[in-house]
C-alpha cells in the first residue's frame, strides 16, 4: 500500500486512537479542542461541524449531505471538496482514521 | 504583565532508570530517590496544572515505571483534565500494570527502542531491554491507546536507518519519532561517539522522506534533525518560559530538562510556591522569556520570532555564556565551536561495534573510553 486515498462516501471518519475532545469547558462557547499525543488543534466553524459528525457511524456521504444541507447557500461540490481534503489531511496526522 | 498560560507539564517524576543509554539528556547530577515529591504532592501539581488550563502531561524521567504509584499519578493527572502520555523503555511493564494505567485513563504510550538488532540495542542501553520492548510493543497493541515509538538515532545506528524502520513498522505504531540525540547531560560527554557524518545524516534524511511517503496516513513519522548541522538552532521547548513547565523529580521548576546547568538561576519548588505564581514571577523563567535578553545577531534577526534565539543550556554549555546565540545557529559569533565538533565528527567514517558483556560492570569496562553509561542516582 502506498501513500494516502481520500474518503470514499461509505468511509466512517473517526478519531484516530489515542485523539479525542478536550474538556468543554477549557474553551469558549465557539471553540472546541482537540487533544492527541503531541498536541492540540483547537476547532470552529465548519471544521468543527465536521469533527463533531466523525463519530465512526456516520458516513462521509451522510457527513457531506448533512453539511451540505446546513450550509445551503454554498456550492455543494465545493464543500465535499475541502472536506474530503481537511479529513485526508488530519488522516495523514494520524488525528482521524477512515 | 500577564502572560499567557503554558500549554503543558513535562512531569520529570523519577530520575531512577534500569537503562544506561549513552544519549540520556538527565543531568550528570541526578535527584535521590529519597527526595522525590510525594503521591499527594505530584496530585496537587496536576489539579493546578488543570486549572492553569494546560493540556497535556507527559511522565518522564528516569523510567517513570520505577514509581510504584504511577497509575494513581496518572489517574490523578487524568481527574484534573490533563492527556497524559508516557515516555517509558517499557522496563517494569507487563499486562496486568498497562491494563492498570489505561484503567486510569493513560492517553499515549511513548516506547523507545534503541536499535533494530538485539545486540546493538542492549549495548546503546547498556541493559538486556530490547526484546521486552518487542513483547511490550504487542501487548500495547491489544488495547485502546495511541502507541508512538521512539527511536534515538546517532553515529552508531544511524547507518541502517531505513532497516530500523521497517522493524518499527511491524511494531504498528500510529506515529514514529526518529530523533536525533540532542548534546545535552550524557550525551554531551559522550558526543565523539554519537555525532554523525554528513554523508551518514544525507543518507538518513533520504531514508526518512522515503518512509513519510511510504506510511503516509498509516504511521506518522516526525523525524528530529540533529541542530549541530542545522542552519538556524531549534526553538528549544518552543521559547523559554512560553509553552512549558518542567518539573523534576524533587519539585523544582524550571523552562527546560537542563535549565539547572546555567549558573545564578534558582529554580523554584512546588513545595513552597503556586505553579500560576512561579510561571507568571519566576525571575528565572523571566530571565529568557521574550526578547528583551536577547544580543545581537538575535535582536534584528528576522528568524527570532522562530528560533527565540535558541537553546540557552546549549549556549551556555557551548560558549560559558548562557545568553550567546545558539553556537548552533550559522549566524552565531561562536558557530566556529560546533563547525569545530563536525570537522572532528567528519574526519573518519570509523564507527565502532555492539560489545555484549554478562554485566553492566563487565560492559562499563569494555566500552573503554568510547562512552560513558549513564548511571543511576543515590
Amino acid at each position: 500500500m502506498n501513500g494516502m486515498t481520500p474518503p470514499e462516501d461509505s468511509s466512517q471518519p473517526r478519531l484516530a486512537t489515542g485523539c479525542r475532545w478536550g474538556a468543554e469547558n477549557k474553551a469558549s462557547n465557539e471553540e472546541r479542542m482537540i487533544l492527541f499525543p503531541e498536541g492540540a488543534i483547537k476547532l470552529q466553524g465548519t471544521g468543527r461541524q465536521v469533527l463533531e459528525r466523525c463519530d465512526g457511524q456516520r458516513t462521509f456521504g451522510q457527513i457531506i449531505t448533512e453539511l451540505q444541507a446546513q450550509f445551503s447557500d454554498a456550492d455543494p461540490a465545493k464543500i465535499r471538496a475541502d472536506i474530503s481534503q481537511f479529513l485526508e489531511q488530519l488522516r495523514r496526522k494520524r488525528i482521524v482514521d477512515y | 504583565m500577564i502572560i499567557p498560560n503554558p500549554l503543558a507539564l513535562i512531569a520529570e517524576i523519577t530520575h531512577r532508570c534500569p537503562l544506561h543509554c549513552v544519549y540520556c539528556s538527565n543531568p550528570l547530577e541526578m535527584a535521590a530517590v529519597s527526595s522525590e515529591l510525594s503521591t499527594e504532592e505530584w496530585i496537587d501539581v496536576f489539579q493546578q496544572c488543570g486549572k492553569l488550563g494546560m493540556l497535556h502531561a507527559h511522565f518522564t524521567g528516569g523510567e517513570p515505571l520505577a514509581r510504584p504509584d504511577l497509575t494513581e499519578l496518572i489517574a490523578g493527572a487524568c481527574a484534573a483534565g490533563l492527556y497524559t502520555n508516557l515516555i517509558t523503555s517499557g522496563i517494569g511493564l507487563a499486562e496486568a500494570r498497562l491494563q492498570a494505567l489505561v484503567d486510569a485513563g493513560l492517553d499515549h504510550i511513548q516506547l523507545s527502542f534503541q536499535d533494530s538488532r538485539e545486540e546493538a540495542a542492549n549495548w546503546i542501553a547498556g541493559a538486556k531491554a530490547h526484546a521486552h520492548k518487542i513483547e511490550l510493543s504487542r501487548i500495547i497493541r491489544g488495547h485502546k491507546l495511541a502507541f508512538t515509538v521512539n527511536l534515538v538515532i546517532h553515529r552508531q545506528n544511524i547507518d541502517h536507518l531505513a532497516e530500523m524502520i521497517a522493524f518499527i513498522e511491524q511494531l504498528s505504531p500510529e506515529r514514529m519519532e526518529i530523533a536525533h540525540t540532542q548534546y545535552y547531560g550524557w550525551a554531551l560527554k559522550n558526543r565523539a561517539a554519537l555525532l554523525p557524518t554528513r554523508a551518514q545524516l544525507d543518507t538518513a534524511v533520504e531514508a526518512v522522506a522515503a518512509a513519510e511517503k511510504r506510511l503516509a496516513g498509516r504511521i506518522r513519522v516526525d523525524f528530529v534533525v540533529p541542530d549541530y548541522y542545522a542552519r538556524f538552532p531549534k526553538a528549544c521547548m518552543g521559547g523559554w518560559g512560553r509553552r512549558l513547565m518542567l518539573i523534576n523529580p524533587t519539585g523544582k521548576v524550571l523552562p527546560c530538562h537542563a535549565a539547572e546547568v546555567i549558573p545564578g538561576l534558582s529554580f523554584e519548588n512546588v513545595r513552597d510556591w503556586s505553579l500560576e505564581f512561579i510561571w507568571q514571577q519566576s525571575s528565572s523563567f523571566q530571565r529568557f522569556r521574550g526578547e528583551e535578553w536577547m544580543p545581537e545577531p538575535c535582536r534584528s534577526c528576522d528568524q527570532r520570532a522562530q528560533d527565540f534565539g535558541g537553546c540557552r543550556c546549549q549556549a551556555l554549555l557551548l560558549t560559558g555564556n548562557p545568553e550567546a546565540t545558539d553556537p548552533a545557529c550559522s549566524l552565531a559569533p561562536a558557530h566556529h565551536i560546533v563547525e569545530a565538533a563536525l570537522a572532528e565528527a567528519n574526519s573518519s567514517t570509523e564507527i565502532s561495534q555492539p560489545v555484549a558483556a554478562t554485566s553492566f560492570v563487565q560492559l562499563q569496562k569494555r566500552a573503554g573510553e568510547l562512552w560513558s553509561y549513564r548511571t543511576n542516582p543515590e
